[in-house]
């Protein structure tokens, strides 16, 4: 590993924000030659002494539910208990299809102490994916897992394919505002899979939030009841008056203990969504007889970045030129 | 006092008489000068200068920090001190800009919004240290809320607790100032963001329609008590060039308030539905090209507001020829105060009753603007009120509209600005060849002096009662208790403005405005957007990545206009934009970017405080060893002498308002990128 990539690396395990922001950038790099350089990075930081282990929570829910705000309260509330945690957040907003550019607006909402080492946050394009995450939001997730305790990802907003978030985070945090009760019953149809826990959030706003919260409540309760799995959580909570937020936190950190995944099975998922992106339901169907299951390929290769490389020249030929890890 | 105003006489329609049948003049309206600057002993001085060549009120601007609820040593705070107006940090700073100036006899008005209930205080606690009687102060806290969030910027709390501010000042006025005015509905500001006459009507009725229902809800007054409180609402208008239609308009306002008063709120004495406002007149108008021609466009502007005595202003404020240059200096002031003392003491204006009065065609003209503005009304009212029309983003985007509506205009040329885009060739002003090339600058000596004065004020007082007085006004904010009294102990407990503004910012929590750019399209296209856009593909290719820009305004100055559309067009043309807001320290900006491992920074200054924080962000990106890595452009009001010294600093380019063209403004930027990865290779 080069001089410069070492220093990156203890910068960045020291919370230094430049050095973060670099070794970052590094894990959105779409270049080929960039994977390379992505393998030692990381190969470094998960060796290292004083990496870190974490856990991820997804957010998600629609635009306007207050979901930005609500993290970064809720990533203030767990840094201020909790003065050895670590917490990040990386939120995903939408590209322009037209020109592809992005606007990222989500700092305008949260603001973190500058001069905060163990807070961090990061603002992705989603690209043009169709899921609620960016082209490079997991690569970036395997740099932020052995740099921080706790990691956010808030996903550009209740889309087709929450599927992905629900991998991704060792518990999920669904975000509603308050609505009418015509409009819960829409909304709960595609929502009951993904959360662990539901904020019915402004909940200083009233009857209005007193009413979605009885009618999720009745709902999941009963939906759940007798099925094994835990029903989950509704928390009323509210930005302006605090309330709520510390039973939040709370009930995130725990279910996410509880519920949390191996991070192999993530990197499969995501190899896979990888393959999907690169290759098509082509580079899918080649998948079990270049190396199996994505799993047993990632295990064989020796990593998600070499696994990338291997897999392009199991299917280009050697110099596998034109795709981007 | 309404008694010695003269009517008509009934012999002579077109004289004026006593009330012992002696003919009579007017008296003219209140003549004012906006001004304030640097530090409170300078603007002591202007004041009483403005007062001895026959200014009669005082009209105060305040600088942004002690706008925005911060003292002069507040890190945002201090590249903005003194600028626009006059720092007032405590109770001590207020005994130094009124020295000498008996505030009995003074009608002061004050442009204060986000912390105008703590310069009330303040004023109120001046009067009772100097021993004068605070039922006899007069003047007015502009303290109208709804148009920071649209235009202004100057707020500090969410809507809720502003408009309990506001509230609370008109009960406490009420009982104990009887004279002043706890607020001004502003449609002033309205205009300047673009609002047409019907809107700029609409929206100033409703922001008052606002404040009388919440405080006939709060259930303070009832009947004749109420009806005093819609007496005491006053407003402040803008003026335009269509002066005829402005004049209207002002009729309008005048006919419209009268029956608001009287079917909404059940005033039955008509003197309490009086239309009562004051004026500034339009600086939108104003143009940097020829800025001598300011001069007519502000004489013309005053007549709309003075000739029609039925709707004549009661007070007048003018801008500066040079005001679209810089602040303006004191003999700018003059020259704009002798326009008023001509108009009302040299000319035979004063001397006639209305002199439109049964004009066919005035009254055919206002009433199209009355009913325009009655269906915007309901409108309003139809979505829950001003509040609601706020923040649904329904009047923020209806001004954009009539905005660039305008702007379309112009460069048409479907509407002339002389000297812009109609007869702009002309010979050099000499007005601006002076040794300081017709622009003010700020007395540095001055500022630094007021810094002092803010460290002596702490070390001076009493530790232990101003912190009681930070409880108890705490307290009263808890517990939805009146806040004046708690606000005037703090004044006179030596509190500073950062130190009740912050007491005040944890209970209520601090507001940040929708940024109005989600969802929002220039519509930029055609072929050189195209070739913008592909040029930042192949940027993206070289990178890695869609190169990431991070946009932010440092310091107070609450116009995101110019921001918010550079974000936008670089999103339209394929930039990943991070934007950050307003109000940003130096060091947020430089550690948003590099969090964000941002390729370059847009920084947007509008208060002229750019060479300060240019100086600090370029400092603090050497600090963070991305001052190669990380360039950074400029945008904003910037002098063609500062641009240099910009660059000279190690900014990349610097955009002015020439450069209107956003699709030039992205070229320029990728251009930037470009440089920086050859210098990379």
């Amino acid at each position: 590993m080069q001089r410069g990539e070492q220093d990156l690396v203890e910068g960045a395990v020291a919370l230094a924000k430049a050095p973060l922001g670099r070794l970052v950038s590094i894990f959105e790099d779409a270049r080929p030659g960039a994977a390379a350089k992505r393998k030692r990075v990381h190969a470094a930081l998960s060796a290292h002494p004083r990496r870190r282990e974490a856990s991820f929570i997804g957010v998600t829910g629609a635009p306007g539910s207050g979901k930005s705000s609500l993290v970064g309260e809720l990533a203030l509330r767990l840094a201020a208990a909790d003065t050895d945690l670590a917490v990040a957040v990386l939120a995903v907003d939408p590209s322009s299809h037209r020109s592809g550019g992005a606007l990222l607006g989500d700092r305008t909402r949260v603001r973190l102490p500058a001069g905060e080492r163990r807070l961090f946050f990061r603002s992705q394009s989603s690209g043009l994916e169709l899921g609620g995450l960016g082209r490079a939001s997991f690569q970036v997730c395997r740099a932020l897992r052995h740099l921080f305790d706790v990691v956010f990802v808030e996903t550009v907003g209740i889309g087709q394919s929450e599927i992905e978030i629900r991998v991704l985070g060792d518990a999920t945090l669904v975000v509603m505002p308050p609505l009418a009760g015509d409009h819960v019953q829409f909304m709960k149809a595609g929502l009951m899979e993904i959360p662990d826990v539901l904020a019915v959030h402004k909940s200083d706003q009233g009857e209005p939030a007193e009413v979605t919260y009885r009618t999720l409540k009745a709902t999941l309760d009963l939906s759940h009841a007798g099925d094994g799995t835990p029903a989950p959580a509704v928390v009323k909570t509210s930005v302006e008056t605090g309330a709520g937020l510390a039973e939040l936190c709370a009930e995130l950190r725990s279910r996410a203990e509880r519920r949390r995944g191996s991070f192999a099975d993530k990197e499969a998922y995501f190899f896979e969504g990888w393959i999907r992106g690169e290759f098509g339901r082509y580079g899918l169907r080649r998948l079990p007889a270049i190396g199996g299951t994505a799993a047993e390929f990632l295990a064989a290769s020796g990593g998600f970045d070499d696994a990338q490389a291997a897999f392009a020249r199991a299917l280009l030929g050697d110099d596998a030129p034109g795709w981007s890890p | 006092m309404a008694s010695r105003v003269p009517k008509p006489s009934t012999q002579t329609p077109h004289a004026l008489v006593s009330e012992g049948g002696e003919p009579e003049r007017d008296r003219p309206w209140i003549f004012r000068t906006y001004g304030g600057h640097s530090s409170a002993q300078a603007s002591n001085r202007l004041f009483r200068d403005n007062l001895a060549r026959g200014q009669t009120g005082l009209s105060i601007a305040f600088d942004l920090p002690t706008q925005c609820g911060y003292s002069s040593d507040h890190p945002l705070a201090r590249p903005e001190v003194g600028k626009v107006g006059v720092p007032v940090n405590s109770l001590d700073d207020l005994h130094v800009l009124f020295e000498d100036i008996p505030l009995e006899k003074m009608n002061t008005s004050m442009t204060i919004n986000g912390t105008s209930m703590w310069l009330l205080a303040l004023y109120v606690a001046l009067a009772r240290e100097r021993g004068e009687d605070p039922a006899k102060l007069r003047g007015t806290t502009q303290n109208d809320i709804i148009k920071e969030y649209l235009a202004r910027g100057t707020y500090i709390f969410p809507p809720d607790a502003s408009m309990r501010i506001i509230a609370e000042m008109y009960e406490y006025c009420l009982e104990h100032i009887p004279k002043w005015n706890a607020s001004n509905v502003c449609s002033y500001h309205l205009q300047e963001a673009g609002a047409t006459p019907a809107q700029e009507v609409a929206f100033a009725l409703s922001t008052a329609i606002g404040v009388l229902d919440l405080i006939r809800e709060r259930g303070q007054f009832s009947g004749d008590s109420f009806a005093t409180c819609v007496g005491r609402v006053s407003f402040f208008v803008n003026a335009g060039i269509r002066f005829i239609e402005e004049m209207c308009k002002m009729r309008a306002f005048g006919e419209l308030w009268d029956e608001i008063a009287r079917e909404r709120y059940g005033v039955d004495d008509p003197e309490l539905r009086r239309f009562r406002y004051g004026v500034q007149v339009n600086s939108l108008g104003l143009t940097e090209a020829q800025p001598e021609n300011n001069a007519w466009r502000i004489l013309l502007e005053a007549l709309g507001v003075t000739l029609s005595r039925d709707a004549r202003c009661r007070a007048l404020q003018l801008p500066a020829w040079n005001e679209a240059l810089s602040l303006p200096r004191p003999w700018d002031q003059q020259w704009s105060l002798r326009l008023q003392q001509i108009l009302a003491h040299e000319t035979d204006l004063l001397e006639y009753p209305d002199l439109f009065a049964g004009s066919p065609v005035v009254a055919s003209k206002t009433e199209a603007i009355k009913a325009e503005a009655r269906a915007e009304i309901e409108r309003i009212d139809d979505m829950g009120g001003v509040r609601a029309a706020v923040a649904s983003g329904y009047m923020k985007s209806a001004l954009v509209r009539s905005m660039a509506e305008r702007a379309a205009r112009i460069g048409r040329g479907e509407q002339t600005v002389v000297g812009v885009n109609a007869f702009a060739e002309g010979l050099p002003s000499p007005l601006v060849g002076g040794d300081d090339g017709g622009l003010f600058s700020v007395d540095e000596a001055a500022v630094r002096e007021g810094l002092e004065g803010l460290e002596a004020t702490r070390r001076r007082r009493d530790p232990e009662r101003a912190r009681a007085a930070l409880d108890r006004l705490r307290r009263a904010a808890e517990r939805d208790e009146n806040m004046m009294e708690a606000s005037i102990e703090c004044a006179l407990a030596r509190v500073t403005t950062g130190e009740w503004a912050d007491a005040l910012r944890g209970v209520f929590g601090e507001y940040r405005a929708m940024t109005g750019i989600e969802g929002q399209s220039l519509g930029l296209r055609g072929r050189r957007a195209d070739e913008v856009t592909r040029r930042v593909e192949t940027l993206s290719r070289r990178l890695g990545r869609r190169p990431r820009v991070v946009v932010g305004k440092p310091g107070l100055d609450g116009h995101s206009n110019g921001a918010e559309m550079i974000a936008v067009a670089a999103r339209d043309t394929g930039f990943d934009v991070i934007y950050s807001g307003i109000r940003l320290t130096p060091e947020e900006i430089v550690h948003t970017a590099v969090e964000e491992g941002a390729d370059l920074i847009g920084i947007s200054v509008l208060s002229g405080s750019h060479l300060e924080l240019a100086e600090d962000v370029m400092a603090r990106l050497e600090e963070a060893q991305a001052g190669d890595d990380i360039p950074v452009v400029f945008g904003g009001i910037i002098p063609e002498a500062d641009i240099a010294s910009l660059t000279r600093r190690g900014v990349r380019r610097v955009f002015t308002p020439k450069d209107y063209e956003l699709v030039q403004v992205m070229d320029a930027i990728a251009e930037v990128l470009e440089e920086r990865e050859a210098r990379a290779t």
